[in-house]
């Protein structure tokens, strides 16, 4: 009876997972088509797709290109395919299961690395096509040995969009690469390179830091004779599975913003946004414990307490079970981290971002397994100063929130209010005790240095200076003509859009402006900024576009997250190829001054 | 472990798990109206160069067809979409083939298969769309059928079964 009731139960489960099936399960093309690629001789490269059972792509719609420019390639070995009857196409040659090209290397440039950007199209047996897709693998010369060749790379995967085949709207067919696709990029890596100093910051936060040692040791196991080198190892699997969680936690956060992803940009969200991370401000100042409920964490904790130290496997578990457990230091930074990821709408970024926090909030702990503890800074009060630092830093991210939305007189008020009140709590007035600790003054240096800079924003912006970043900049004399002839921007409304501009304006630079009428320091960067002479001279030897967000519809959002932006303003340029210059934006708003100084290095650029 | 901690336990990752799956359905659900937005908001060139807003054919039922002519089981479904447009389309019935594509090619198919409904053209980002839209692969041909409230009521990726797609149709005019 218990025996046929649980064969029912199977046979519903079966069934259910059948009628959810309906729908053909289908791939993600760089799935389906998997590329990977080596440098095959000196003088060639040798192309591997691997394809999924019941795809195929067509042997007609492959295209390589490769950067460097110095390096050519010369023309594609395509293999015979198989034979396929199309109604409409004719005899058309197709490949299944596995292809792999040789494509010849032309000029022998000696370079480092290369990447190959690879085109091609593919359909599933089920009747539908995928639209034909670039990828791209880099390769080092240096993993190329003249007998073997390099192994096979695998391409990253990102989803760039080629259009070899595909007009951009309006216009006539081209069969030449399209740059404009791997143009957006940039800023990926600092930002990872931040997460990771905010996790090595995070872990000399006064919950965390004092715990190490003792973390080490419940790693370390009871088996006590440890080699520096099995400690290290040991450390680094629980920091690592520590690092997958947080990694899920980023991934989620980058899905997350596609909910929102209507709402997009309005004063009301980017000001709730604000009240939240002054919110979360406000816990690392100790106003509030922002935890998890002390139950769940104690339950955890348990469970993290019956695993085995000493293991590989043990250990990791471990990590991923403790990420979980977050005190009160790490609740508000790690919300706001989130938050922040959930805006750039990122899967990758929060994936990394997240990943590359955990690594840095493990480094105490890798240190204290390489060197036995000989390393780690003494425990002390100054760590609840860390602590402090979250605090202002999350309320300096609710500035940067706003200040799109408030006039750059209330910026620059609100960020020496925020200098001013930290200094005094870096006790930058108090006079230091006899035999003062080397930290205590430290602090007390930044103290005075927070309070300068404060009082000079305060000044600033009672002086009628509207520059964030020089304050004092309306204490030099110096008039002004202004009125001049509004910028005659041309609009773009989304990437196809722009795509076309850029293609159009080959030769001259581009400057991209992004613009919404609730956008305040947009209005001034017009008023004050655009309307100087010298700034109008520069912009007259550019092709400016402008996008005007101001309805925040799908496209505009698309265009943000190309250039990970977090909303207007944002101006980003281009150069006479159509490429983004790197380090060149500007974000937020600039003087005449600096902007024509920006303007000097667009034209200069090459 | 005692029985009462397997039951809590249990109960426990019963409602992580509702609570995932509501999430999911909320998730998806708010993908598909953002989806039909998205698809309403577009605005994209016709065959003649002329700019067409979606939001045009509001208050229609709206099939719209996302294809290419380089996608073979895309074209083999267009005949059955002009039959249905010529049959039902004084009832209200509107197709729009939106073609991520090359304009001179779309063109010579339109002429060659006697297209008797706005083609419009998308360059590869249009896919982006789609996708929002409840196409998870982003492959082609996507179909999508928008009552005359503007809501998507039913999509269909690869070639759309015709006996279906008409009796939707009947009972959405």
């Amino acid at each position: 009876m218990l025996l046929s009731m649980r064969y029912a139960v199977t046979l519903v489960l079966v069934l259910a997972s059948a009628a959810g099936a309906a729908e053909p399960q289908l791939l993600e093309p760089e799935q389906a088509f998997r590329l990977s690629a080596r440098i095959a001789r000196h003088d060639a490269l040798e192309v591997r797709y691997q394809i999924a059972p019941g795809y195929y792509m067509y042997r007609d719609k492959f295209r390589f290109a490769v950067e460097p420019a110095e390096l050519r390639l010369g023309t594609a070995q395509l293999p015979p395919g198989k034979r396929k009857v199309d109604k409409f196409f004719g005899d058309v040659e197709v490949y299944r299961d596995e292809v792999r090209i040789l494509v010849p290397l032309e000029s022998g440039a000696s370079v480092p690395r290369l990447v190959l950007a690879a085109v091609s199209q593919g359909c599933a047996d089920v009747g539908v096509c995928y639209v034909p897709q670039e990828q791209k693998v880099e390769l080092k010369f240096a993993a190329y040995d003249p007998q073997a060749g390099s192994p096979f790379v695998a391409a990253v995967a990102e989803r760039t969009g080629a259009s070899p085949f595909i007009d951009s709207p309006g216009t006539a067919a081209r069969g030449e690469d399209d740059r404009v696709a791997e143009l957006f990029r940039g800023g990926f890596w600092l930002m990872i390179a931040s997460f990771f100093g905010f996790g090595l910051l995070l872990s000399f936060t006064p919950c965390v830091l004092p715990m190490v040692p003792v973390l080490s040791g419940v790693i370390a196991g009871r088996g006590g004779h440890l080699t520096k080198t099995h400690g290290f190892l040991l450390s680094l699997a629980y920091v690592l599975g520590m690092a997958l969680t947080y990694a899920a936690a980023g991934v989620a956060a980058g899905l997350s913003g596609a909910v929102f992803a209507a709402a997009l940009q309005s004063p009301w969200v980017l000001g709730a946004f604000a009240a939240l991370f002054v919110a979360l401000a406000l816990a690392m100042f100790g106003f509030y414990e922002l935890q998890l409920p002390v139950a769940l964490q104690s339950r955890l904790a348990d469970t993290t307490n019956r695993l085995h130290g000493g293991h590989f496997m043990g250990v990791f578990s471990m990590g991923i079970l403790s990420a979980l457990i977050l005190g009160p230091c790490m609740a508000a930074p790690l919300a706001g981290a989130l938050l922040y990821i959930s805006q750039t709408r990122d899967v990758v970024l929060g994936g990394t971002a997240l990943f590359a926090m955990a690594l840095g909030m493990g480094v105490p702990l890798l240190v204290v397994g390489a060197s036995a503890g000989a390393l780690l800074p003494k425990v002390g009060p100054w760590m609840e100063t860390v602590k402090r630092f979250f605090g202002v830093v999350l309320l300096g991210v609710a500035i940067y929130i706003v200040s799109p939305l408030i006039p750059v007189s209330v910026q620059m008020v609100a960020w020496g209010v925020l200098l001013v009140i930290t200094a005094m709590y870096l006790r930058a007035l108090d006079p230091l005790p006899h035999g003062a600790h080397g930290f205590e003054r430290f602090s007390k240096g930044v103290g005075v240095v927070a309070l300068l800079a404060g009082a000079a924003y305060l000044i600033g912006a009672l002086a009628g200076s509207r520059d964030v970043l020089q304050p004092l900049s309306a204490l030099r004399m110096g008039a002004r003509a202004v009125e001049a002839a509004p910028v005659a921007f041309q609009r773009v409304d989304d990437l196809a859009a722009l795509k076309e501009a850029v293609r159009a304006a080959r030769g001259t630079p581009v400057m991209l402006d992004f613009y919404a009428d609730w956008c305040v320091t947009c209005k001034e960067m017009e008023r004050y900024t655009f309307s100087d002479p010298a700034v109008r001279a520069r912009l007259d030897r550019l092709v400016t576009l402008q996008a005007d967000v101001t309805r925040g519809t799908q496209a505009h959002g698309a265009l943000l997250r190309r250039f990970r932006l977090f909303g207007p303003p944002g101006i980003v340029f281009f150069d006479r190829d159509g490429r983004e210059i790197d380090g060149v934006r500007v974000i937020g708003f600039q003087s005449a001054e600096r902007f024509a100084a920006v303007l000097d290095r667009v034209l200069a650029a090459q | 472990m005692s029985r009462r901690r397997q039951i809590l336990l249990l109960a426990a990752v019963g409602l992580i798990a509702a609570a995932s799956g509501f999430g999911m359905h909320w998730w998806r659900l708010s993908g598909a109206s953002s989806g039909a937005e998205a698809v309403m908001r577009l605005r994209l060139p016709d065959l003649a160069g002329q700019e067409q807003a979606m939001s045009q054919w509001h208050g229609r039922v709206l099939i719209v067809n996302f294809w290419a002519t380089w996608c073979a089981p895309c074209r083999e479904e267009i005949p059955a979409f002009v039959k249905l447009q010529a049959k039902y389309g004084a009832r209200g019935a509107q197709f729009v083939g939106i073609a991520i594509d090359q304009r001179d090619k779309v063109a010579d198919f339109a002429r060659e298969f006697g297209i008797n409904y706005p083609v419009l053209l998308a360059g590869i980002d249009m896919v982006e769309v789609t996708r929002q839209a409840g196409n998870r692969v982003g492959a082609l041909p996507y179909t999508l059928v928008f009552d005359r409230e503007g809501r998507i009521v039913a999509s269909e990726l690869g070639k759309a079964k015709e006996t279906e797609l008409e009796q939707r149709l009947r009972s959405l005019l």
